[in-house]
């Protein structure tokens, strides 16, 4: 066990081995890529660009509509999207989109280019409440629009799970600093340790702006009733916040039970494996036939050697022993861990918003709550993966902008 | 293991395979040719040997390589003259490889300034043991304008040194052909005319394969400048088909050693197809090393055995009657493409190049995914086909133009 929790998990293409894999591409005629990208990211276009050695061009087009192109590139399950409709499935397999826009914004990084623009000041400002990522698409796009944008984050720093969620292994800290610095670049303002509700009124964010955007993601780790008050548990994430913000440098026991089947499951039990974990067993209510997690972040923890059972459901808790049932075959398991970290769901924490939500979700269709307020993020309709948060973080604000009469 | 003879006489010589070292950095000395042989290669052309007065004096670094997408060496630039070694020394690696490998082929490929040079180095390689002389009339780089391929577009002076060469040698002798000519049969005719047994095509095209566009210069730069130089390897291979063919149209049962760009088994048979008897090959050989010889020899046996052919000579030349000039081609029918809609994976390159490339005849699908012909627009010029990336799209039905006679089944297509 070698690897380390701050370094890239994955290797990145070179400016060889690129080519190689754009080779592969078939450029297909309206690409099925290109329509099964939510956040309209294009890849049928960018990948063409990079097979005819026009790598600034295609950064350009990442950019174009996803101001988080090198966060994606990383963290997005590609095989959902993308890759799914990928023709040259038909021959063996999809073509590695996701390692392609790497390799396309580190470039972009590498050679220092500044794609994003701020549009000409119209004399509005929008308040955006949270600094995740349909905020930050959202902060980008307003900016290129002509809007000055102010960001209001509870926590230190921005980036909301993607600094405080997601591991280190695959979105590296600096990958994060630098998006955000493009994202600042634009004139985007930040107010840190300021919570909405707490330290300001939402009534007093809407005297003072022209609209307000509730970017609230579902930050709050969801409880099952067996495992409470029990000192050996922990949520994924206050976990995978407190692995992110040691860099790794924590201690743990030497036998750990995960509780859940997505990706934050995953990411909790590679990045235990990663600190030096010997036993890592996560167990899982979904049978592998209707498994949650992507590909990558399942075949990246079994690749680590973590134990994964599926198909069971916890039935008592005592102190570190743990007794689950299969759900349809007649079969029982007790482990005996020291340590119990649930991955079993978040929610949103939105006191004080006034927001409608049912099942951390606004009950209405689109993006505007009331005549200044709008949402985006996990709490809008839709996937409440990152590629949706920057398609939604769009969509809201130009939804913001055609309410106060711009044209879309 | 299959195997079967590979030998082949050419210009009164019994080479045990067709595959020879061209004269150029892969045979340059005792050790390279030892290896060679020892590898398999039929024969060597010794890197040509010049007279003891002309020094080289060669630039660093001295090659470049034209790439696409991710395949390197699709061409090859190379900047080298002859070999840098004395004529002593050379000549001493001659005798010394006969007398280890009587029974391989050693060539003597040699350059003179003027007839002189030229009279004595036939002597002296004579002497040293070749088995065959290659005059190099063409190579494209020599810091003399009395050598090299300046001399190969001048039939007078070709034909005035194949004689000079003669005068001092009876060795078989071949010319080898510059391609930085229109037409090469005048040469190559000149050069029988003044001797030559044979001929060897093509040497290297003049090129300039990159440019550096941060600084404005041709690749690879030698302090600050780059040159105009020989580009060889793959991307050459239908110039020198084509040649050869015209070589064998021109001259009836001309003997041809070919040369440029074989790497592969096929590669070989075509240059056999259209007339040549033995080949040369460099450029794989820098990229590879001496072992691509092996698939080259095996390949061939499993083709000739495919083919039911026992000599290799027998296929020498047997394509040369089916390239006939362009207004004595059937211009008759038509060939539509037929679609597998089961092999197709809806990729859309068949309608993007026939729509962008050609007339506008492949009707796409866009809820299915499918191409399909309009025969109404179709003209049966088969880009489709070559971009197809799954091969579902093949020759289908044969129809005749309107008013046109003849029946479509008797076609050969």
């Amino acid at each position: 066990m070698t690897r380390k929790y701050t370094e890239e998990l994955e290797r990145g293409y070179t400016a060889l081995t690129v080519m190689e894999e754009a080779q592969r591409c078939l450029l297909c005629h309206d690409a099925p890529c290109t329509q099964a990208c939510p956040a309209g990211t294009d890849p049928g276009r960018f990948i063409r660009s990079v097979r005819f050695r026009n790598f600034k061009g295609a950064a350009e087009t990442i950019r174009e509509n996803n101001a988080l192109g090198a966060i994606c590139a990383r963290v997005c399950p590609t095989e959902r999207y993308c890759q799914k409709g990928c023709s040259r499935c038909g021959i063996d397999k999809p073509i590695d989109i996701g390692g392609i826009q790497r390799f396309v914004t580190d470039f972009e990084a590498q050679t220092g280019m500044e794609i994003l623009k701020a549009g000409p000041e119209n004399g509005l400002t929008v308040a955006i409440v949270g600094s995740g990522p349909s905020a930050l698409q959202a902060a980008a796009t307003l900016r290129a629009l002509g809007y000055g944008v102010e960001i209001f984050e509870a926590q230190e720093k921005a980036g909301g799970y993607l600094r405080y969620g997601i591991p280190e292994y695959r979105l590296p800290e600096a990958v994060l600093e630098h998006e955000l610095s493009l994202i600042e670049k634009l004139g985007v303002k930040f107010q840190f340790k300021t919570k909405v509700g707490q330290d300001i009124s939402l009534a007093e964010l809407k005297e003072r702006y022209a609209a307000v955007l509730l970017a609230i993601g579902a930050s709050q780790a969801k409880m099952l009733d067996l495992f409470r008050d029990n000192d050996r548990v922990e949520s994924a994430v206050s976990f995978l916040a407190r692995v992110r913000q040691n860099h790794g440098q924590i201690d743990l026991p030497s036998n750990v039970l995960v509780i859940g089947g997505g990706d934050v499951a995953m990411d909790v039990s590679t990045t235990l494996k990663m600190l030096g974990v010997k036993n890592v067993t996560d167990v899982v209510y979904e049978e592998f036939c209707e498994f949650l997690a992507s590909e990558k972040e399942l075949r990246g923890a079994q690749e680590l050697g973590v134990t994964i059972i599926d198909g069971y459901v916890p039935t008592e808790c005592r102190e570190g022993v743990v007794t689950f049932k299969h759900r349809h075959i007649d079969s029982q398991l007790t482990i005996t861990v020291e340590k119990i970290i649930l991955a079993v769901g978040q929610q949103v924490e939105a006191a004080n918003l006034e927001l409608p939500l049912v099942k951390n979700e606004v009950e209405f269709e689109g993006y505007q709550a009331d005549t200044k307020v709008f949402v985006t993020g996990d709490i809008a309709h839709g996937d409440k993966t990152v590629v949706w948060a920057v398609k939604k973080g769009r969509e809201a604000a130009m939804a913001i902008h055609q309410s106060l009469g711009g044209k879309a | 293991m299959i195997n079967k003879d590979l030998s082949v006489e050419f210009l009164g010589v019994h080479f045990e395979n067709p595959f020879c070292l061209s004269s150029s950095p892969v045979g340059n000395c005792y050790d390279m040719c030892k290896k060679a042989y020892d590898c398999g290669w039929g024969g060597v052309v010794f890197k040509t040997i010049g007279p003891k007065h002309f020094l080289i004096d060669e630039v660093s670094p001295r090659f470049d390589a034209l790439t696409k997408e991710a395949t390197p060496f699709v061409g090859f630039k190379n900047m080298e003259q002859i070999a840098e070694h004395s004529l002593e020394e050379n000549l001493a690696d001659l005798r010394r490889l006969k007398a280890e490998y009587p029974h391989k082929v050693l060539i003597a490929s040699i350059m003179g300034t003027n007839e002189e040079d030229w009279t004595e180095l036939a002597r002296l390689v004579e002497e040293a043991g070749a088995d065959m002389i290659e005059m190099n009339l063409s190579c494209p780089q020599m810091t003399s304008h009395a050598m090299g391929s300046d001399v190969g577009a001048n039939p007078e002076l070709c034909k005035k040194y194949c004689a000079a060469v003669k005068r001092g040698s009876k060795l078989p002798m071949l010319a080898k052909m510059t391609p930085n000519i229109t037409d090469m049969v005048p040469v190559a005719k000149a050069c029988l005319e003044g001797g030559a047994d044979g001929i060897a095509a093509i040497n290297t095209i003049k090129s300039i394969v990159n440019l550096d566009l941060q600084r404005y210069i041709g690749l690879p730069i030698i302090n600050g400048k780059s040159s105009i130089s020989g580009y060889s390897g793959k991307a050459v291979k239908p110039v020198a088909l084509r040649f050869i063919q015209q070589l064998r149209s021109g001259i009836k049962d001309l003997p041809i050693s070919g040369i440029g760009g074989i790497e592969t088994w096929e590669d070989a048979a075509e240059f056999i197809l259209l007339g040549a008897t033995t080949l040369q090959v460099t450029t794989s050989i820098m990229q590879y090393g001496y072992r691509v010889v092996e698939d080259m020899k095996n390949g061939l046996m499993h083709y000739m055995e495919e083919q039911g052919v026992d000599r290799l000579q027998d296929l020498v030349g047997r394509a040369n009657p089916n390239l006939i000039p362009a207004e004595e081609l059937d211009r008759d029918y038509i060939v539509y493409p037929k679609i597998d809609e089961e092999k197709c994976i809806g990729c859309g390159r068949c309608y993007i190049s026939c729509y962008d490339g050609a007339h506008q005849a492949m009707i796409w699908n866009e809820a299915k995914r499918r191409p399909d012909c309009d025969h109404e627009k179709c003209v049966g010029c088969h880009l489709c086909l070559l971009v197809c990336p799954v091969k579902a799209i093949s020759a289908g039905e044969v129809v005749m133009k309107p008013g046109r006679q003849g029946d479509p089944a008797s076609k050969v297509i």
